[in-house]
């Protein structure tokens, strides 16, 4: 199980097949339509869209080399490696000969044609939201809008205890809610299909709220913002301080839209994903439904921040200082963090900090990656760059971790980076130590079922 | 280290020659171990090093020389170099003993050579032929680009270097300068043409876009321009074993003229040896001279791989002359990276019986410090201080020039007795350049003129001492006959058949462009004769 929630946890964004959610508020957004029998090309083309709102190839293809669909994708878990399967109509590799109400089990309950449980790195417990017009837009688009690709694709194999797919009946019976969608008639149309945008399809809450020790997301704080690895999910409640409460609905959409608002927030990790695969070619109006709805989620806020994450920070003025002192050296320890600053960061942002004019690069005050009483994301962008793809535009940071061929900075360097970030340009009550450092580079905090997995391995093979 | 003394492949260098090599054999599963004479330096440190730098044009104060192994210094001089001749300021060059290389600094030009640039004899009559041809050479060309990932001209420029496939990225635009330059020139008789360059036009290999710091030359502070320390990185993670500070000073060759051995000295100055299967000499054109000269025995009384006696001779650079000028107009370098443009007419023809091909490049370095250092000269204070110092930044215009030079060889470099602190010799260089080249840049001298006269040029200056530009070649040079050269076609020294020569020391002709994409083309067909030789083919 354990394996199961952190494999839903790193790979929600990217396999996001929830489309379902999207269905439902489609159902609300669209009621006049839904009576008509739409034509087979107008279901696969529905069906086409309702699948890239889902993000289903985030995972289901392997980026840039895979064809579409067909799966083999590799997913790591603290458990082990989860491969995705070929969705491809292909009936010998693929689920061609999935009858519909095969396929609707696959998405809303996890269980496969053949009767085996889906680990939860497939996001069913949101697509079990979804319309039973949006299920079957979805399915007529997988049997018939997408080339078949023969060929099985690499299996998964966890090691004990979480080889035993059965154990998630009992994950599902305590966490999974069969429940559709169901239209809140008090609310506008635009409220519902946000509400299913965010609930079903997109999966928003598959990252964005806190998860409990079995990995299940925690009823009790939708939204409340959560750790996905080595990145924070921030709170998208309406919270004011903690959450979106400071946003205005066109600011949300063009983040959704762009993974950019200047002054505000970039869309790095996981995010990026999301902006790039999916949310970028949602329609207007189901942007702007998001963020309607968004904007009413009941605020949670966080006890430790009594700030809105953009509003910290200024220029910062440290390079005069720093010029003229220092002589020529072959050191390799920094004399002081302003240094390491102007080195790796300043070229680009700039040496105060805020970036350039046009903020391709981003200042760094008002910026939520550096205002979070949660640091995770900074070290998180400093380690691993931001790489995005929007309307054929890339934006791109190098990350200095291991395998950089810009620069690799050490845990120690990147700690005492982030601290000096944090006090000049974000939240000065964020703490960053060489340790954090650390564990975000191993993938973030192992949550306790990976802990205890451990545990339970250890004692299967004594036995 | 003392675990693993002996390797497939014995890299001596690690330059982007060197890194190359060990790279792509690590990658196919050889074992190899790569020498290093100098320290590692942080990306990081050398740019706080050039932001803490007085003077910004010296491209090698940031890398402060090792001790044990000491490169040229400049500012102030530290006489590593030994020069002597008629022309001895003309060979003052740059080079970097650090873990990385010289490509640490450099325009990153990442030109290919002409197809007759190989055939010089039989075409011209003048200089060497090659033992290789463009034709043999031409998918390295694209495998170095792919690599050193070059950005160029994809619109169809003609650059005289046939090829199959589209560069890697395209070219970035063209700075103000670089597009004022194009759009006059080019109606005006002359061919101006955006270079192919190692740098980023978009994210590629995991390195950034360039975004015009303008300070390539002495260190891109985001690697966006290529250089060596990223195969170093990737030779490195394949298992590359580097050792750095470990100063090679022998190779030790056995009765069956194979090359067993390497010594060197370590960072305390002890002797240590590793042996190997094969030996990459990648030490660059002058340092690996010293090495093959360092190992004489009884019986290789002129050093290894000397039996022709052209090993250190034949030296090669590029002379190079500049004009400075003020244009009637403002262009505003420093726009973008410090060069984007050359003038190509005069890189090949059949003047090139009686006179040097050339290439002509504008400078686009900002030129607010020169433009300060000449109004505070004029003695303007205030108000007339600041508007003599824009204008003269958005006015000054500079082009320099690389003229080719034949392989004489005079012109070489011999063991010095003046010795370094390891009591190893210094290079002794002696350097003179012929009328070959100075007819050439008397026409070099006449198109200045004309460049500057069509942007209505004042202050016309001429810089007519012949600069180094730091493009080491000819030192062990190329050849089919194993009387008159030092390596054959594939880069193997024709006297120890398991020591191979990465380096541009090989090149049997300067031609006009900067060398460091052949070199790399070069070390990709090392690497493949090694991967062969070790049964390691893909």
């Amino acid at each position: 199980m354990s394996n199961l929630n952190s494999i839903a946890m790193c790979t929600r964004l990217r396999d996001l097949a929830p489309s379902l959610i999207l269905s439902v508020a489609l159902a609300g957004v669209l009621g006049s339509t839904q009576a008509q029998t739409p034509s087979n090309a107008e279901q696969i083309k529905r069906g086409a869209y309702l699948a890239t709102a889902a993000d289903c190839a985030a995972c289901h293809t392997v980026p840039k080399t895979g064809q579409p669909f067909a799966g083999g994708y590799g997913i790591d878990s603290p458990l082990g490696t989860i491969y995705s399967s070929n969705i491809t109509p292909s009936k010998n590799g693929g689920i061609g000969a999935y009858t519909e109400a095969q396929f609707e089990r696959a998405l809303r309950e996890g269980i496969r044609a053949d009767g085996a449980h889906l680990y939860p790195a497939m996001p069913y417990t949101s697509y079990a939201k979804l319309s039973d017009d949006d299920v079957q837009a979805l399915y007529t688009y997988f049997m018939q809008g997408v080339p078949a690709v023969d060929g099985i694709a690499q299996k998964t194999a966890l090691p004990f205890p979480f080889n035993l797919r059965f154990t998630m009946a009992g994950w599902n019976l305590l966490f999974l809610d069969h429940s559709r969608f169901k239209p809140e008639p008090a609310q506008s149309a635009a409220w519902n299909r946000g509400a299913y945008l965010v609930g079903a399809l997109e999966h928003c809450s598959a990252c964005h709220t806190p998860r409990n020790v079995l990995m299940a997301e925690q009823e009790g704080s939708p939204f409340a913002g959560g750790q996905l690895g080595a990145w924070y999910a921030p709170n998208l409640t309406s919270d004011p301080v903690s959450g979106l409460g400071g946003w205005s609905e066109p600011e949300i959409v063009q983040y959704l839209r762009t993974g950019q608002l200047a002054g505000r927030a970039q869309a790095a990790g996981p995010m990026a994903e999301a902006v790039q695969d999916s949310l970028q070619f949602l329609t207007d109006d189901d942007l702007k439904a998001i963020a309607t709805y968004l904007k009413t989620v009941p605020a949670i806020h966080l006890a430790n921040e009594t700030q809105a994450p953009y509003t910290f920070g200024a220029a910062a003025n440290d390079e005069v200082l720093l010029r003229g002192t220092a002589p020529i050296s072959d050191s390799t320890i920094p004399l002081n963090p302003a240094e390491l600053f102007s080195a790796n960061c300043a070229s680009c942002h700039q040496s105060k900090g805020l970036g350039t004019q046009d903020q391709y690069y981003p200042s760094l005050a008002h910026n939520t990656a550096l205002g979070h009483a949660n640091p995770s994301n900074l070290v998180a962008v400093i380690l691993h760059g931001v790489n995005r793809t929007v309307d054929g535009h890339t934006v791109f940071m190098p990350g200095f971790g291991a395998d950089s061929l810009v620069t690799s900075l050490s845990d120690d360097e990147i700690a005492a980076l982030s601290n000096y970030t944090l006090q000049r340009f974000g939240n000065p009550a964020a703490h960053v130590s060489t340790a954090d450092v650390a564990m975000v580079r191993d993938g973030g905090p192992q949550p306790l079922l990976g802990r205890v997995s451990a545990w339970l391995r250890r004692i299967a093979d004594f036995w | 280290m003392s675990e693993n003394r002996s390797a497939d492949i014995v890299v001596i260098g690690s330059g982007v020659a060197g890194a190359l090599v060990a790279s792509e054999l690590a990658q196919a599963g050889a074992s190899v171990l790569m020498l290093e004479a100098g320290p590692r330096l942080e990306r990081w440190r050398i740019v706080e090093n050039y932001r803490n730098l007085a003077n910004k044009d010296d491209n090698q104060r940031p890398y402060p020389a090792s001790t044990l192994a000491p490169h040229p210094e400049y500012g102030p001089d530290n006489n590593y170099l030994v020069l002597k001749g008629p022309d001895a300021s003309s060979y003052s060059s740059q080079y970097l003993r650090v873990v990385g290389g010289t490509t640490w600094h450099w325009a990153a030009s990442a030109w290919r050579y002409l197809p007759n640039d190989f055939r010089m004899q039989s075409v011209y009559g003048v200089g060497r032929d090659w033992a290789i041809a463009y034709d043999d050479l031409e998918p390295y060309y694209y495998r170095a680009e792919v690599e050193l990932g070059v950005s160029g001209p994809n619109d169809g420029t003609d650059l005289g270097s046939p090829r199959k496939q589209a560069y890697p990225m395209d070219h970035l635009p063209l700075s103000y300068i670089d597009q004022r330059f194009s759009d006059v020139l080019n109606v005006n008789g002359y061919k101006l043409v955006s270079e192919p360059v190692a740098r980023n036009s978009r994210p590629y290999d995991t390195r950034p876009t360039c975004c015009g710091n303008n300070n390539c030359m002495p260190i891109c502070p985001i690697a966006a321009m290529y250089s060596g320390i990223v195969h170093v990185a990737k030779a490195e993670r394949a298992g590359t074993q580097l050792i750095a500070n470990a100063v090679v000073y022998r190779l030790e060759v056995d009765a069956h003229d194979k090359i067993v051995a390497a010594l060197y000295f370590d960072a305390n100055g002890n002797s240590q040896r590793v042996t190997g299967q094969y030996f990459v000499l990648a030490a660059n054109a002058l340092e690996s001279v010293k090495i093959l000269l360092m190992s004489s025995t009884d019986k290789w009384k002129n050093g290894l791989a000397n039996s022709s006696d052209q090993v250190g001779r034949n030296l090669m650079d590029h002379p190079g002359t500049g004009v400075t000028f003020l244009a009637n107009e403002s262009l505003w370098p420093g726009r973008g990276p410090m060069e984007m443009t050359s003038i190509v007419d005069h890189r090949d023809g059949p003047f090139r019986r009686d006179w040097a091909a050339k290439k002509l490049h504008l400078n686009n370095q900002v030129q607010t410090r020169h433009a300060t250092i000449k109004a505070l000269a004029m003695g303007l204070t205030g108000p007339k201080l600041d508007q003599e110092i824009r204008y003269r930044s958005a006015h000054t215009v500079n082009i320099n020039s690389f003229h080719d030079i034949l392989p004489d060889p005079e012109n070489r470099m011999r063991l010095s007795d003046q010795k370094d602190a390891l009591g190893l010799p210094r290079p002794e260089i002696t350097y003179q350049i012929g009328d070959y080249t100075k007819r050439s840049a008397v026409h070099t001298r006449e198109s200045y003129g004309q460049i500057a006269a069509l942007f209505g040029g004042t202050e016309i200056s001429f810089d007519d001492h012949f600069a180094p530009n730091n493009h080491l070649m000819g030192s062990v040079i190329m050849g089919r006959d194993p009387r008159d050269s030092v390596v054959d076609h594939e880069c193997r020294t024709h006297d120890h058949d398991n020591l191979f020569l990465a380096t541009s020391g090989v090149m049997a002709s300067a031609s006009s462009v900067n060398c460091t994409l052949t070199i790399a083309a070069l070390s990709l067909h090392i690497a493949d004769t090694l991967k062969h030789a070790l049964g390691k083919s893909a």
